[in-house]
């Protein structure tokens, strides 16, 4: 056991941090979609979204999976789990959001904002893989967390004004209202779970010192 | 990195006839420290009022600010920029204006401020991103 | 020849209760098979007390004068009160089972060597002590370089696995060079065998031990005294180690059970932390104090009944 664990020269640990880089990734791709779909308003583009989150979902499985074959130290191996569960979080509520947007009209007052909401989101994506690999080599992760504490902050401010904008907007019905809020509310805390998953990489950092 | 990434795009406006309480007011209320002054005219003109220049050109000189207009202390023109500069030319701009702000302009029309706090924001992110040497 | 019996029996018990001092944190935090951890065990413990089990001997033998039927009762009294500890899941020690019951013998036929008991006492005392400095040296020496270092997860993860088995079987090896001096050491001093002989038959007896009846021990052991992160693991380990075998070297034969709570007392007090079961250590100080005044006991018993 001892020596194949050796001669395989932790081909399975090599396995699954490419497979959560993968998921990261497809996350990103995600968040860039949604950003154009709303843009250009096409509808075709946000199913996309949905598609990629089902990738991702898949790809968490076979992570896991492949975690729980032996990969890493048991010690290592919940946190490492919990990470890749944050992770889908925020795919979920990117789907969510998405399917918002194809079931209601996006008021043009409070168009531009989402777009910038939705750039910040896919920005805080990338720097999540960013962080994610800094963490792989070892690397202190403190800036990187930084980074994405201020682009939640910028959400935070967003958000605010998001809502103020969203409360002159005028409804038909009740749904359309729903809808509506429930699409702000899911965008602005997509940023929040981002965070979230970093915080959790600070903590698979510290544990292994 | 480009400045609308980083820029607040909550710009507040305020009429050029407008006394200074009305503009402190405001400030206060929404908690900034710059507005963009109005001059109404053929073509709509645009300069800046800025905490600075509220406190020293007439709180501190003890002048009434209800008795004095927005338009007797505001700078003009607006510093304008584009909104694809680079986060380092602007940091560069308010380095030689010495100026606090910049306002990022999409043809002619104001979208966008980017304060030194923006700017430092700006550039630990740049960092965290291995933008750069550094 | 028979009389040897109880020896074996002594070493079993010993093999059963003390292989958890060496591989207990690393099977119950999974990350060595029990399978393995045991094999391995076994044999570095006959490896160890082949090379430097004869280095202890002398020291049990002439704690009193033995005959061949007094070092039987010694080693079967010893034997069967580890076993009871066992079976009770308490880590105990074979020194003290052993020491007791030889001096026990020693003061019915008026031989026992006083000055050597206190030798043997001073160093059970400064066991714990030496594993506690031990393990607070290492872990603050390696963790300054380790922190420094920047290394890859994986990286990281490989040396702590390699690090405990390695430190894992340089355990087993400590605890055979050193104990194997309680399980057969008594038969070097009554002349029924020579030391090599007595290293051999003792570390296949403590072989046979981890090999069958060591799991119940080592799911407690791992479990019971603290959680450790992988790094920590691996230095407490170590720290028994190292501890034992400098015992090994003064030539006394020690508990690998304090020495192990003393290298988890000194990670421990890195982190300014208590992180010490109470309840367990006070199982465990139970244990170490009954253990030879029951072993006494027992010999008394024996040897004023048993016929010699």
């Amino acid at each position: 056991m001892i020596l194949e664990k050796l001669l395989s020269h932790g081909k399975k640990e090599r396995d699954v941090t490419e497979d959560i880089k993968r998921h990261i990734g497809l996350l990103c791709t995600a968040c860039d979609t949604f950003k154009t779909a709303v843009e250009r308003d096409a509808p075709d583009l946000m199913e996309n979204v949905i598609q990629l989150e089902r990738e991702g979902d898949s790809v968490r499985r076979e992570v896991i999976s492949h975690i729980y074959e032996g990969a890493f130290l048991p010690y290592l191996r919940p946190d490492l789990c919990k990470f890749v569960e944050i992770v889908d979080e925020v795919f979920d509520l990117l789907k969510d959001t998405a399917f918002y947007h194809l079931s209601t009209r996006l008021p043009e007052r409070i168009k531009d904002d989402c777009i910038r909401v939705a750039l910040l989101n896919f920005r805080m994506c990338e720097m999540l893989l960013i962080t994610y690999e800094a963490m792989l080599k070892g690397e202190d992760l403190r800036e990187k967390t930084l980074a994405i504490r201020i682009y939640e902050k910028k959400v935070d401010d967003l958000k605010y004004d998001l809502f103020e904008e969203a409360k002159k907007v005028e409804i038909d019905t009740f749904w359309e209202g729903r809808m509506l809020a429930d699409l702000i509310s899911g965008l602005t805390t997509i940023s929040d779970i981002i965070e979230d998953a970093s915080d959790h990489l600070q903590i698979i950092y510290v544990s292994m010192r | 990195m480009k400045v609308h990434e980083f820029m607040s795009t909550k710009i507040e406006f305020v009429d050029a006839e407008k006394s200074v309480y009305d503009a402190v007011e405001r400030m206060v209320d929404r908690r900034i420290r710059s507005i963009v002054v109005e001059f109404s005219g053929k073509e709509p003109e645009y300069g800046v009022l800025t905490s600075r220049d509220i406190v020293f050109k007439v709180l501190a000189k003890g002048i009434n600010p209800k008795k004095i207009k927005v338009s007797e202390i505001a700078s003009k023109p607006v510093a304008c920029i584009d909104i694809n500069m680079d986060f380092e030319d602007a940091a560069k701009m308010m380095e030689q204006s010495n100026i606090a702000r910049l306002f990022v302009c999409d043809e002619g029309r104001i979208i966008g401020l980017i304060s030194l706090l923006d700017v430092m924001a700006a550039e630990l992110v740049a960092i965290a991103r291995g933008n750069h040497d550094s | 020849m028979w009389k040897v019996l109880s020896g074996v029996f002594l070493g079993w018990s010993l093999g059963a209760n003390d292989s958890a001092n060496v591989f207990g944190t690393g099977v119950t935090t999974g990350t060595v098979k029990y399978r393995t951890a045991i094999l391995l065990t076994a044999f570095f413990v006959l490896l160890g007390a082949l090379l430097e089990g004869p280095k202890c001997m002398r020291t049990v033998g002439d704690l009193s004068r033995l005959m061949p039927p007094e070092a039987f009762w010694c080693a079967l009294a010893a034997a069967m009160i580890m076993t009871a500890l066992t079976y009770l899941a308490i880590p105990a020690s074979t020194s003290q089972a052993i020491v007791g019951a030889v001096i026990g013998a020693g003061i019915i036929s008026n031989s026992a060597d006083f000055s050597m008991l206190y030798k043997i006492v001073s160093c059970w005392v400064f066991t714990p002590v030496c594993g506690m400095i031990v393990a607070y040296c290492l872990h603050r020496i390696f963790g300054y370089f380790l922190d420094r270092t920047q290394m890859s997860l994986a990286r990281r993860n490989l040396l702590y696995s390699a690090g405990i088995l390695v430190a894992g079987c340089y355990g087993a090896y400590s605890l055979g060079s050193n104990n194997v001096a309680n399980v057969t050491g008594v038969y070097v001093g009554s002349g029924n065998l020579s030391p090599g002989t007595a290293s051999l038959i003792g570390g296949l007896s403590i072989a046979s031990g981890v090999l069958t009846y060591s799991r119940k021990v080592m799911m407690t052991v791992g479990k019971g005294i603290v959680p450790l992160d992988p790094f920590s693991a691996l230095v407490v380990v170590l720290a028994g180690a190292i501890t034992l075998h400098v015992f090994t070297q003064i030539g006394v034969p020690v508990s690998s059970s304090q020495a192990v709570v003393g290298a988890v007392l000194g990670v421990g007090v890195v982190g300014g932390v208590k992180t010490v079961s109470f309840k367990m250590l006070g199982k465990i100080s139970l244990g170490w104090i009954l253990t030879p005044i029951a072993a006494g006991l027992l010999v008394y018993l024996f040897i004023t009944f048993g016929g010699i």
